[in-house]
């Protein structure tokens, strides 16, 4: 009790303290003038009585601090007057303050940012409560660790194991035909199947009606309900609970709606927010496979298992558990799981699998982004360094008159302090445009239908990163120019206002420091502009077609379980429809989209009559199904030999069109028409090539020319579809009649990706690839404007300290180009310096991309002739203006400095 | 050094904010001159401390709510600050008067201890 009353009044005394210390002056006089007319009265003269009272008094001026320190709370003041004293000389740099916040603004913003980046690919929870016991059980292969489970499989891991207090699985995310009401057409959606006991095991408590119950797991297709995703919800239903116990379509089917997940768990994907779950007991409405039985065949193997581990059992007994079962299952189905195994990984395990590049492209952006906030730290550190080279006469004064070391530090650090706390609110804003940035760019990334999404976001957890990043840079910025002002000797100090002991660890501190800025924005210069010429000869090359006047729509007739015999009809009508309508010039069906890289297989095949190496018995090349108008449709020319045509029946002839690179490459300087070749391997059946078509790109706009065949769709049936319509306007115009086409055909069958082909091809060639050009190449010139800064800071700097020095050596008779060779020449050393190990840290990057992004193999030589020269010359320049002022200076002036 | 005076203030606050305590208790209210003859007189001269580090004391026990102060009119017609007990500074002077008498009474035991007492 006492000591809180003494808390609240030392704390009202930090705050009050003007008037208080008015009140002990007051009362000091009047003790001293009481105490003397005591002393007059006991004889003193007047002088002598006011001089005993004094001394009886004691040290006035230690009693107010002992008063001072009883008063209010030492440190607090200190730091209150510290911060104003650090306000105050910040102030009076107005530029050189507003420089040094920009420049750790743009570290820590475009740091904090990246980190977000990684921060969803590998760090963040699942949004489950006790996220922690979450994992995940993958199967194992020769060739792949991290493989699903089929419907059977995971019910032997959940009835099997007892490592977890619940196992789940869900299906990855699938586009679902979704319509609020029975009669509107159906938009496509993202579905989920999970397991019954999904949302119970995962700890998740619906916001409005219930999860599912594991009896509506059971039994297949009897229990049509649905929980919707909080976002859906909101947006489709604005948020109307009423939704409950409605009727929604799905593909065709009626599902009542029983929950509403809540906003806290959006799902457990990172790039996806499923728009609804259904139970597994209903995957026959979505599985799109045909040919596998979901519920029966153990190979089906769609489903991602997640189980919640107990508390008491350890990593390594669950996968020494998980191996045992695995084997069981090896033995009793050997056709199904040969060589197949199971392990359980952890939530980063799983996020930091080797065969996902997005985690991998995170880790190179945070490299580079903390090399752009080393360079901002570095310069940083350089100017405050100069800072309290000139304040040395200041610091020496402070330190005669009694200031300890430590205090002194303090203070200065408190500016740096000062200065990266505005730089991590100033950062706080550029993270926040940064990632508003990448939002901008998210239909140009993914192109989809589906709920997919940027998931990088400023969270408390980026934000807690920024503050730890403007802490670090408080340090790492300003506790060298802090220890090293306060070192500074007091009588030299004080006898001029320019003093430099000849210490070379000072000197080569500072050198360092101009070394790692241009070494590091030559290398980020040079990252950027690697990437920046990959990006450009993609474009550049074209992709051999016109991408032009076409208008695509994607279909998926599986979405309605149709049969063979109705999906054939389907085409074959909407087709010719849709030709018939006006302003269509011919459409052609496709099962890829040129260019849509994910979506191309692979043909296996063996030439006939061709001589197979010893170590293969089948080559491998890209292929497509199209139609008889595909290569009218896409104006790709077929040089030689005929087009397929609708003779080409599924009982005729089996025929393919390969592409000149194709024929170049298994039949040199032979005719390549009539040619046969095997599918899968040499004894597989023989199709004839009946036609050259000119090579042009097919998966990505910056392949190398690639063998390609296109096989009949006529031949070989497939029932995802892409129409490819060739309009003579603006095929935007086209949307509405073709809906129509397809609503009178099938009202409960989606259209996907509909869009103009120009639309994809700019989203997917150019643009895309642009964001990750656009974001190197901003750091790397973010870090050449740091480096010129910082260079031109460090030379002038120099120039400053070596006025005296200058002065004296113009006086006896030093001509001015020498002083400029000298400067400018200390200068280039350092640039020189940095350029080697730069060099020497671009070709690591270049190592580093080409494994990563381009697979190019080789030094580029362009770039390295354009970025040294270019970094050359503006570093030179820096160093050039400040050497050119030396130059000037007058000998007379510069030596009364004294 | 200032380490050395100040354990050595610290020793000093403790009894002369008892001494304050004492003189306000008996005398009434008085300013800080006021206190600092009085304990003067009362020690006999034998404390030459530095009237000085009277005033922290006062403050600490003011932010302690033991002793109130308003400003008053001194023998010299000037303003002065005056010093005053409360109850809460009666009780704490109460306690702290029988705590030194225990500690007093203590000490003195053992002052009073000879070889044989231990034998």
């Amino acid at each position: 009790m006492k000591s809180l009353r003494r808390f609240f009044a030392r704390v009202f005394g930090s705050a009050t303290h003007r008037s208080q210390e008015e009140r002990l002056r007051e009362e000091i006089a009047e003790h001293i003038a009481l105490q003397t007319s005591d002393n007059i009265r006991a004889g003193m003269s007047p002088v002598e009585a006011r001089r005993q009272a004094h001394i009886k008094f004691g040290g006035i001026e230690s009693m107010k601090e002992d008063f001072r320190a009883e008063r209010g709370f030492v440190l607090l003041e200190d730091l209150s007057q510290d911060v104003r004293f650090a306000l105050r000389s910040l102030g009076r740099t107005p530029g050189l303050t507003l420089f040094v916040v920009l420049t750790l603004a743009l570290g820590i913003g475009i740091t904090s940012s990246v980190f977000s980046m990684l921060d969803a690919l590998v760090f963040r929870p699942y949004p489950v409560p006790n996220s922690s016991s979450v994992v995940s059980l993958v199967g194992t292969t020769h060739d792949s660790s991290f493989e699903d489970f089929s419907y059977r499989e995971y019910l032997d891991l959940r009835d099997k194991t007892t490592s977890y207090d619940g196992v789940v699985a869900n299906s990855t995310m699938e586009a679902v035909g979704f319509s609020a009401e029975p009669q509107a057409t159906p938009r496509i959606k993202g579905g989920m199947m999970v397991s019954g006991n999904y949302f119970h095991v995962l700890g998740v408590e619906p916001t409005l009606g219930r999860g599912f119950r594991p009896e509506e797991d059971q039994v297949p297709g009897r229990d049509a309900v649905v929980v919707l995703g909080p976002e859906f919800w909101h947006h489709e239903f604005a948020s109307d609970p009423s939704v409950l116990g409605r009727a929604i379509r799905l593909n065709g089917t009626n599902f009542t709606v029983i929950g509403v997940a809540p906003d806290t768990f959006p799902g457990i994907l990172i790039f996806a927010h499923p728009d609804f779950y259904v139970p597994l007991a209903m995957a026959r409405v979505f599985t799109t496979n045909a040919h596998k039985n979901f519920f029966e065949d153990r190979d089906d193997r769609e489903l991602a298992v997640r189980a919640r581990i107990k508390p008491a059992v350890s990593l390594q007994q669950a996968r020494n558990e998980l191996a045992v079962l695995a084997k069981d299952l090896e033995r009793q189905y050997p056709q199904v799981n040969r060589g197949r195994s199971a392990t359980v990984h952890t939530q980063f395990e799983m996020r930091t699998r080797p065969d996902d590049g997005n985690w991998k492209f995170g880790v190179v952006f945070i490299i580079l982004s903390l090399a752009v906030l080393l360079v901002a730290c570095t310069n940083v550190a350089g100017l405050l360094l100069s800072r309290a080279r000139t304040r040395t006469r200041e610091i020496a004064v402070r330190l005669a008159i009694g200031a300890g070391r430590l205090r002194l530090i303090r203070l200065l650090l408190t500016e740096s302090v000062i200065l990266a706390l505005l730089g991590g609110i100033a950062g706080i804003a550029v993270g926040y445009a940064v990632i508003a940035w990448f939002h901008s760019y998210r239909d140009v990334i993914f192109m989809s239908d589906l709920p997919v999404l940027i998931p990088f976001r400023m969270d408390h957890r980026v934000l807690l990163i920024c503050l730890v990043l403007a802490a670090v840079s408080a340090i790492a910025c300003g506790l060298v120019p802090a220890l090293q002002g306060s070192r500074a000797a007091v009588v030299n100090g004080l006898k001029s206002a320019d003093v430099d002991l000849p210490g070379r660890k000072r000197l080569w501190g500072r050198n360092a420091l101009v070394v790692a800025q241009v070494s590091t924005s030559l290398m980020l210069l040079t990252a950027a502009f690697l990437m920046y010429r990959g990006f450009k000869s993609l474009v550049l090359n074209g992709t051999g077609f016109p991408t032009d006047h076409v208008l695509m729509a994607s279909f998926d007739p599986r979405l309605l379980q149709y049969n063979d015999a109705q999906t054939r009809n389907f085409y074959k009508l909407v087709s010719q429809r849709v030709r018939e309508t006006s302003g269509v010039e011919n459409a052609a069906l496709s099962q890829n989209i040129p260019l849509n890289d994910e979506s191309f297989d692979a043909l296996s095949f063996v030439p006939d009559g061709f001589q197979m190496p010893p170590d293969r018995d089948h080559f491998t090349c890209g292929t497509d199904t199209v139609d008889e108008r595909y290569f009218d449709t896409m104006r790709i020319p077929v040089l030689s030999g005929r087009n397929f045509l609708s003779s080409d029946s599924a009982d005729a002839p089996l025929v393919a069109i390969v592409n000149e690179q194709f024929a170049r490459h298994y039949w040199p300087g032979a005719d390549p028409l009539g040619k046969r070749i095997h599918l899968d391997s040499s004894t597989g059946t023989l199709i004839e090539v009946v036609g050259i078509a000119k090579t042009t790109n097919y998966m990505d706009s910056g392949e190398k020319p690639m063998d390609f065949v296109y096989l009949p769709l006529s031949q070989h049936p497939i029932p995802h579809l892409t129409l490819m319509i060739r309009t003579t306007n603006d095929p935007l115009q086209l949307v509405p009649p073709v809906k129509e086409v397809v609503r009178t055909l099938d009202a409960n069958l989606p259209m996907m990706q509909t869009m103009s082909y120009e639309e994809f091809y700019l989203n997917k060639a150019v643009r895309g690839p642009g964001i990750a050009v656009k974001l190197v190449a901003g750091m790397g010139l973010i870090g050449l404007f740091l480096t010129v800064a910082g260079l031109y800071g460090v030379m002038v700097y120099n120039v400053t300290r070596r006025t005296r020095e200058i002065g004296i050596r113009m006086a006896i008779g030093a001509c001015s180009t020498d002083v400029l060779r000298l400067v400018l020449g200390k200068g280039l050393v350092l640039v020189g310096f940095g350029m080697v190990i730069g060099l020497v840290m671009g070709f690591a990057v270049e190592r580093l991309m080409d494994s990563m992004l381009f697979n190019a193999g080789r030094v580029d030589a362009v770039v390295y002739l354009v970025v040294v020269p270019t970094l050359f010359a503006v570093t030179t320049l820096a160093a050039y203006l400040p050497a050119r002022r030396a130059s000037r200076i007058a000998p007379t002036q510069a030596l009364r400095y004294e | 050094m200032t380490t050395n005076s100040k354990s050595k203030a610290d020793v000093l606050q403790g009894t002369l904010a008892l001494m304050v305590l004492k003189t306000l208790d008996v005398l009434g209210p008085l300013h800080g001159y006021g206190i600092a003859r009085r304990i003067e007189q009362i020690s006999g001269d034998l404390l030459a401390v530095n009237q000085g580090t009277l005033y922290p004391v006062l403050l600490k026990l003011e932010q302690e709510g033991a002793i109130s102060s308003e400003w008053g009119a001194s023998e010299n017609n000037r303003r002065a600050r005056f010093y005053q007990l409360t109850r809460e500074g009666r009780k704490q002077l109460q306690a702290e008067t029988q705590d030194w008498q225990q500690t007093a009474a203590i000490i003195a035991r053992f002052f009073q201890l000879k070889k044989e007492d231990w034998s």
